[in-house]
């Protein structure tokens, strides 16, 4: 662990470290408040207590002073304990389908990049496309966005971007200069957070989704389903991506020779494709084929845990291997948000801040999709995608009850944008992975990222009112 | 008339260092306590201790006698006498540690802080590049090293018997580009996690400012790197080591970076007095000090035996080299409550003595506080909160 001092005068300091005994003083002063404030009109006693943990949360949640899966704990211990849940239920719900869904798509992610199959799929995908630097820098962006269908969006950009840090360095490109090289990072960045939104791989966003949409409303959306739904998006901003890139940066090199180097001395260096690479390449296969055929009927988690002990029993992976990739603190904030927003539906309080706040003039269904899709677009910039689903998922599906419009879509509208952060390096480990590169700026990301926001959202729009009417989808007409 | 020095105290300690003292032979110097049993240890009046050479042969024609009237205890020259207090031996220099080493051998006392040497080595001396003035009793194989836990034990014992609340740990010279603060760590962060006392470290600057940063966070309350001569030739000359292995402008440029780091005042080189023109030393007080460093103004004396032969200077000569210090310190606003009362050196604060200026008020109610137990805790104290709050501990990319 190595130290750094930190040389700002000592009164500022003292000021800081009193700022947060101070924050959680004052937290749970509003939070004792809220507990014992008379009950508003039409808000059961219970759904108030969901109101005042919900506000708690939010809270920390946004503010991330504690880490998230923290927060998700503190909310599955306040839940039975201001009585708005029973614990037994309360710890049951932990139980819940997506969780276990998750845990497998991590184990599986896990042995793939493990096993160095992704590795090898992306190197030789740019090797053998990559002739040019249009084609190489398309051959990145396609790939990344690729790979996010399949994997966490962050895992592959970390995947990818030793390779394309390597390739940037072996064409001389130099850092903060070079539009090329800021193209390359971006379409790195890009990639990723596009694809991620193509399916229930990308990111463990939507399957959190998908358990508070079915703990609150026992509906839910099957693999296939969802990606139907949201692939003119992923289409279309994958074009637009292309086109802004290619339109806000110019290509300052003429050829990408030395990158070729780069990248067959890394293919060579990795040897033959082995076992190990068929097999989980094999169960990888298998298994998104099973998510799409058997997922609604045998479910999601079933598939997933069925693959992940596959893995075990031909011994492909060990469990010492995998541990690493296992993002155990999301697990952990999934299960206490499904509980939160169950607390929210089933004690009244998500239908009655709906109807209280925005219930009252959002009265089309369309209107709340745009302002449900907006405000999830700006406040994944902020805050971590899953916060932002944790946060508007329960009171957006309270919205349905006074508003003629399916539950479902309305998941869709907070989960599909909630992954669509590109403007800043906090809004997403891609983003912060793409300029800690130092080839790519804060500035040049934010500048390209705005452009690429607004088009996200004015698509994902025009994608609800005019293509989803098309595949069954909700009604927004 | 033949100058007084005796009225004073400022001026004494300076003369006594040089000059020496004759003791009465009824009370020889193993009565008293003196640095490893070099001469012997003395409080002033005015509280400020002086390690006064007596066994010495230029001692013979020193004009202070140490003289014993009823209960008290006199120094007198040719022209007076003023009461002193001679330093008894402190009871647990005469210990053992479980291991067998005698407690003398790790620790010796400097008035207000203990030195601890946990192993005594310098590189120079094995590269046959030492510093020529050298009167640190280093050869050319390295000491034993002292384990941890004796190390621990010693300090246990002083603090135990309430002889210093400073425990000021050397690294010897090693070649480490840590500057020896690898070696040193093991023992900082025993002595920290087990008592309240201030702990001072003198090492070589470090190849890297990381370490100076590592340095603080381990709990060092203080910091010296002992430049020891300001002339750029001389220091060439008289410390090829030092020059050759770290250089003067590493020196520099690390204790910049130091006293950017640690406390007001907490910083501090030395500068030997009678190596270089008092102009130099007087140019290196402030250089030091516009850096925020304090510097410590050791007097040469020459090593018997040794091959440099300079002509220690007199105390007219050094006298006003001191004043200097203290106004140069004072202006810059450096803290002088950190180094004081150290028995080998004068520091700053007596320098106001010999500036002859007095301090009243709170500045001197403060200074009295930080003279006491008392003071010294509440310095520890200080110190730790500090360190809480500057330092941060990040993952290592």
């Amino acid at each position: 662990m190595a130290v750094e001092i930190d040389r700002r005068s000592i009164w500022v300091l003292l000021v800081l470290k009193g700022l947060r005994p101070a924050f959680f003083v004052l937290l749970a002063a509003g939070f004792y408040y809220l507990i014992k404030m008379p009950t508003p009109e039409g808000l059961t006693p219970e759904g108030k207590n969901a109101i005042a943990v919900f506000i708690l949360c939010l809270i920390l949640w946004v503010s991330n002073i504690i880490p998230l899966a923290i927060t998700s704990l503190f909310a599955i211990a306040l839940v039975p304990l201001v009585d708005i849940l029973p614990k037994e239920e309360v710890y049951g719900l932990f139980g819940n389908e997506a969780v276990f869904f998750i845990l497998g798509a991590f184990i599986l992610a896990g042995a793939v990049m493990h096993s160095g199959l992704s590795n090898r799929i992306a190197l030789v995908i740019m090797d053998r496309f990559g002739s040019s630097p249009a084609r190489l820098l398309l051959s990145i962006y396609l790939l990344a966005a690729l790979l996010s269908c399949f994997m966490s969006e962050h895992a592959v950009a970390a995947m990818l971007f030793p390779i394309v840090f390597e390739i940037a360095k072996s064409l001389g490109l130099r850092p903060g200069r070079s539009t090329y090289a800021k193209m390359l990072f971006l379409s790195l960045a890009w990639g990723c957070v596009i694809g991620g939104i193509a399916t229930f791989l990308g990111g463990a966003r939507v399957p959190l989704a998908l358990g508070i949409l079915k703990e609150t409303t026992g509906r839910t959306i099957d693999f296939i389903s969802y990606s139907v739904g949201v692939f003119p998006v992923v289409v279309i901003m994958l074009l637009f991506g292309y086109f802004l890139l290619t339109r806000l940066f110019s290509m300052d090199i003429d050829s990408v020779e030395k990158a070729h180097e780069v990248l067959k001395r890394r293919i060579q260096s990795m040897g033959k494709i082995g076992y190990n690479e068929y097999m989980v390449g094999i169960i990888l296969v298998v298994t998104v084929v099973a998510w799409a055929t058997l997922g609604a009927r045998v479910g999601l988690a079933t598939v997933s845990l069925a693959a992940v002990v596959a893995l075990f029993v031909l011994r492909l992976v060990r469990w010492k291997d995998i541990e690493e990739y296992v993002n155990w603190g999301i697990i952990l904030m999934y299960g206490g948000a499904i509980i939160m927003g169950t607390a929210l539906e089933r004690s009244g309080a998500a239908m009655w801040i709906a109807q209280s706040t925005i219930g009252g003039w959002m009265v089309e269904p369309w209107l709340a999709v745009a302002v449900l899709s907006l405000l999830a677009l700006l406040f994944t910039e902020g805050i971590s995608n899953a916060a932002v689903i944790a946060i508007l998922l329960p009171v957006g599906i309270g919205l349905t009850g006074g508003v003629n419009i399916d539950p479902v879509l309305v998941t869709y509208a907070i989960a599909v944008p909630a992954g669509l952060a590109f403007t800043l390096p906090l809004s997403t480990p891609a983003n912060a992975i793409a300029v800690s590169s130092t080839y790519l700026t804060i500035r040049d990301m934010a500048k390209a990222g705005v452009i690429m926001s607004i088009t996200s959202w004015v698509v994902f729009n025009l994608v609800a009112r005019f293509y989803w009417p098309l595949i069954g989808l909700g009604g927004l007409r | 008339m033949k100058k007084s020095y005796l009225n004073n105290p400022g001026t004494l300690k300076i003369d006594l260092m040089l000059r020496g003292i004759r003791l009465p032979r009824e009370d020889g110097p193993l009565a008293f306590y003196g640095r490893a049993g070099e001469g012997v240890d003395i409080v002033l009046p005015g509280g400020s201790p002086v390690n006064v050479p007596c066994g010495e042969e230029f001692t013979r024609d020193s004009p202070y006698v140490l003289k014993k009237a009823g209960e008290r205890w006199l120094i007198s020259d040719t022209t007076g006498e003023v009461e002193v207090r001679p330093v008894k031996m402190p009871e647990f220099l005469s210990r053992t540690t479980g291991e067998g080493t005698p407690y003398s051998e790790i620790a010796t006392v400097h008035g207000s802080y203990v030195l601890i040497l946990p192993k005594k080595e310098c590189v120079f001396f094995e590269k046959k590049v030492e510093c020529s003035y050298c009167a640190g009793g280093y050869d050319e194989r390295p000491g034993r090293t002292h384990t941890v836990d004796e190390v621990v034990e010693v300090v246990s014992a002083v603090l135990e018997e309430g002889v210093s609340e400073i425990i000021y740990l050397s690294t010897g010279f090693t070649e480490d580009d840590d500057g020896g603060i690898g070696f040193l760590t093991p023992y900082i962060e025993a002595i920290k996690k087990r008592f309240n006392c201030l702990v001072a470290v003198e090492a070589l600057p470090p190849k890297n400012n990381h370490w100076i940063d590592r340095t603080y966070a381990l709990g060092a309350d203080a910091l010296l790197y002992n430049l020891e001569i300001f002339d750029e030739e001389l220091f060439e000359a008289l410390c090829p080591g030092r020059a050759r292995f770290v250089g003067r402008k590493r020196y520099i440029e690390a204790l910049r970076y130091a006293a950017d780091i640690f406390p007001n005042g907490t910083v501090a080189s030395h500068l030997i007095v009678g190596l270089e023109p008092p102009g130099s030393t007087c140019m290196g007080i402030d250089f030091l000090t516009d850096m925020g460093v304090v510097p410590i103004l050791p007097i040469y004396r020459p090593r018997p035996g040794g091959a440099l032969r300079i002509e220690p200077l007199n105390a007219e000569v050094i006298i006003p080299i001191y004043r200097h210090l203290y106004r140069a310190v004072k202006k810059k606003g450096i803290n002088m409550n950190w180094m004081r009362d150290i028995s080998v050196v004068t520091t700053p604060i007596e320098g106001r003595l010999i500036a002859g200026e007095k301090t009243g008020g709170i500045s001197g109610l403060i200074e009295k506080f930080y003279g006491t137990r008392l003071g010294l805790k509440t310095a520890w104290g200080l110190s730790t909160l500090r360190r809480k709050l500057r330092v941060k501990e990040i993952e290592e990319d």
